[in-house]
């Protein structure tokens, strides 16, 4: 009896969440996430003892301003799109390698719905660990009495991060499911493409994840004196709705566009 | 779903939760600053009530040993007053004042015309209780118990008049409104005080290096004050203001001000740049002052307008030498 669709995408995601969790490359997600805690622990340490970590202009920048770097810079610009690189990309590409496609496409089950239940449980797996370390991170670098003044910018934060990672998890799923070398091209398009498109005048942009993703950012920038600097750089923007608009067709459309190469393609393992 | 990712996803889950309910009830419930974090601003913080318009600071003892005071010493008036006001009461203003802390407590009846009733000093230092209550009962005052806490009490001509003294610690002690003093003590034993006031208390964190230092709530100041219609229509729209000043040989610090929104805050700056303008012009060639408006400096963005300035001794040498050369009255 064939399961539908959901139902065995659920029992896809249920396996393969275990095997994503204590996989060789949780070592490499714990380290590329357990920078920023340790960062924020020294920030926070350098405080306890009256230094500044942050300095610009030979202006202290307060606890909100050197999170709001932290998360710009490090979470949104280069953890999210490097871990749906590793992980989008393997969510077929691992189990071709390791020859192990055939035990589940012998299964009665629908073949894109092998892809949808990795799917999510990448997408699980990582918010779990980003959002934590996030919190971790804010909690340690940002003093406790401007908690309430930055709580819903951590909110709007928190939902981006989670937004990034479905975005461009859905993104390297279809590379991982369509190209040979997925890896190379998705490094390619988040260290090359992304990048140079972003820094050029014109439509390019468009054809990134990461132009409308940016265009949420004021809403929850740094507001101290590296505002100005940072917007500088994001201030071609499309509005608030149309960004969402754009992600949302992007996430929907490549995981879509990915089941369908998965239910279509002939995978041919090599002897 | 085997046991171990169970409990990942438990704790993953478990972090998230409390980060998110902590925030939640930091943000609209007003957990007390001190609860995670060290607290900003001095310990008499926890006697000013959470409502507090407007809280100033200013440590005496800096201030008294300060080059800057004693440059004015020679003006000061005789001390035959400040001898008086020691023989009676034990208190040697230069000596026995260790620091202040004033704060002002909008009333809650609108219709109340005496906004000076809702004022708290909270003065630390060196006190003799028993002979403050002495002095308080032969001058027709009394005293009496208020949670724990003696209060000295005088009497006005009218009902709500009541000014008292209470000693909330051994080295501090509550002067004002009777009403006032009461609700410092009540705020100090309730925990529900300024520290919970978490836009007052970023502006407190704000203040560094600053031995006097005023914050607060710009319109309800100028609402209290019960300015006339016309006057009101000009105040500039500010929100909230904090004014830090360090006290030594000269006088340096910042007025900072929050406008209501971007453009207000430009429309200020742009008029202060204004005023800095003409001031330079006219300081022409007096050093002092010269000095004085040079060391002014507009700084501040989005919503915020900050003016620093640096008052040098030399200004306040200027400033006696001009009164000295100033010719006599012909009358």
């Amino acid at each position: 009896m064939k399961i539908g669709f959901w139902g065995a995408s659920r029992r896809v995601f249920d396996l393969s969440l275990g095997e994503m969790l204590w996989s060789r490359r949780t070592i490499f997600m714990a380290l590329v996430v357990g920078g920023p805690v340790l960062l924020a622990l020294i920030v926070r340490a350098l405080d306890v003892f009256g230094m500044t970590a942050l300095r610009v202009n030979g202006r202290a920048i307060g606890g909100i301003g050197v999170f709001g770097v932290m998360l710009w810079m490090l979470f949104l610009r280069f953890i999210v799109p490097v871990l749906a690189v590793f992980y989008g990309t393997a969510l077929m590409a691992d189990e071709v390698e390791d020859k192990t496609l055939t035990y589940l496409f012998t299964r009665p089950i629908a073949r894109g719905a092998v892809l949808m239940g990795k799917y999510l449980a990448y997408l699980v797996c990582t918010v779990l660990v980003v959002l934590p370390a996030v919190m971790l991170v804010y909690f340690l670098v940002v003093p406790f009495r401007d908690v309430p003044g930055t709580f819903v910018s951590l909110v709007t934060d928190l939902g981006l991060l989670a937004l990034g990672l479905a975005v461009y998890g859905a993104l390297f799923a279809f590379v991982g499911a369509f190209f040979k070398r997925p890896l190379v091209i998705g490094l390619v398009f988040t260290f090359g493409w992304e990048p140079t498109v972003m820094a050029l005048p014109g439509y390019l942009k468009q054809f990134t994840i990461a132009y409308y993703l940016q265009a949420l950012v004021p809403h929850a920038m740094p507001s101290e004196g590296l505002t100005s600097l940072l917007q500088g750089f994001f201030r071609e923007t499309p509005s608030l709705g149309l960004s969402l608009l754009w992600l949302v067709v992007y996430a929907g459309l490549f995981l879509w566009l990915a089941t369908r190469v998965v239910e279509r393609r002939e995978y041919v393992l090599e002897q | 779903m085997t046991k171990k990712t169970r409990n990942f996803v438990l704790v993953s889950g478990a972090i998230l939760i409390i980060g998110l309910g902590t925030g939640l009830v930091a943000s609209y419930l007003g957990l007390p600053v001190s609860l995670l974090s060290s607290a900003a601003g001095p310990d008499e913080l926890q006697y000013v009530p959470q409502n507090a318009a407007v809280v100033a600071y200013a440590n005496v003892r800096d201030v008294m040993n300060s080059e800057f005071r004693q440059h004015f010493r020679q003006h000061e008036p005789s001390s035959q007053e400040r001898n008086e006001f020691l023989e009676k009461t034990g208190v040697n203003i230069e000596q026995d004042i260790d620091s202040v802390v004033a704060a002002f407590v909008p009333s809650s009846d609108p219709s109340s015309n005496r906004p000076e009733k809702s004022a708290v000093v909270l003065a630390r230092g060196r006190f003799e209780a028993g002979r403050l209550e002495t002095l308080a009962l032969e001058h027709g005052g009394s005293a009496e118990d208020y949670m724990g806490k003696r209060l000295l009490i005088h009497q006005g001509d009218a009902p709500g008049d009541a000014m008292a003294v209470g000693f909330v610690e051994p080295n501090l002690v509550a002067l004002g409104g009777l009403e006032a003093v009461r609700q410092a003590i009540d705020a100090g034993s309730s925990n529900r005080n300024v520290m919970s006031n978490n836009d007052l208390m970023r502006l407190v964190a704000d203040l560094d290096n600053s031995n006097a230092w005023a914050v607060g709530r710009f319109d309800e100041l100028a609402r209290e004050a019960r300015l006339p219609a016309e006057v009101q229509g000009q105040l500039p729209p500010v929100t909230w203001f904090s004014v830090a000043g360090h006290i030594n040989g000269g006088l340096s610090g910042v007025l900072k001000a929050e406008a209501r929104d971007e453009a207000a805050a430009q429309n200020l700056r742009d008029i202060v740049r204004g005023f800095l303008a003409m001031a330079r012009l006219q300081s022409g060639s007096r050093p002092g002052i010269q000095q004085l408006v040079d060391s002014l400096q507009l700084t501040g963005e989005g919503t915020t307008v900050a003016l620093s300035f640096n008052i040098p001794s030399e200004f306040f040498d200027a400033l006696e030498a001009m009164s000295k050369a100033k010719p006599a009255d012909p009358r």
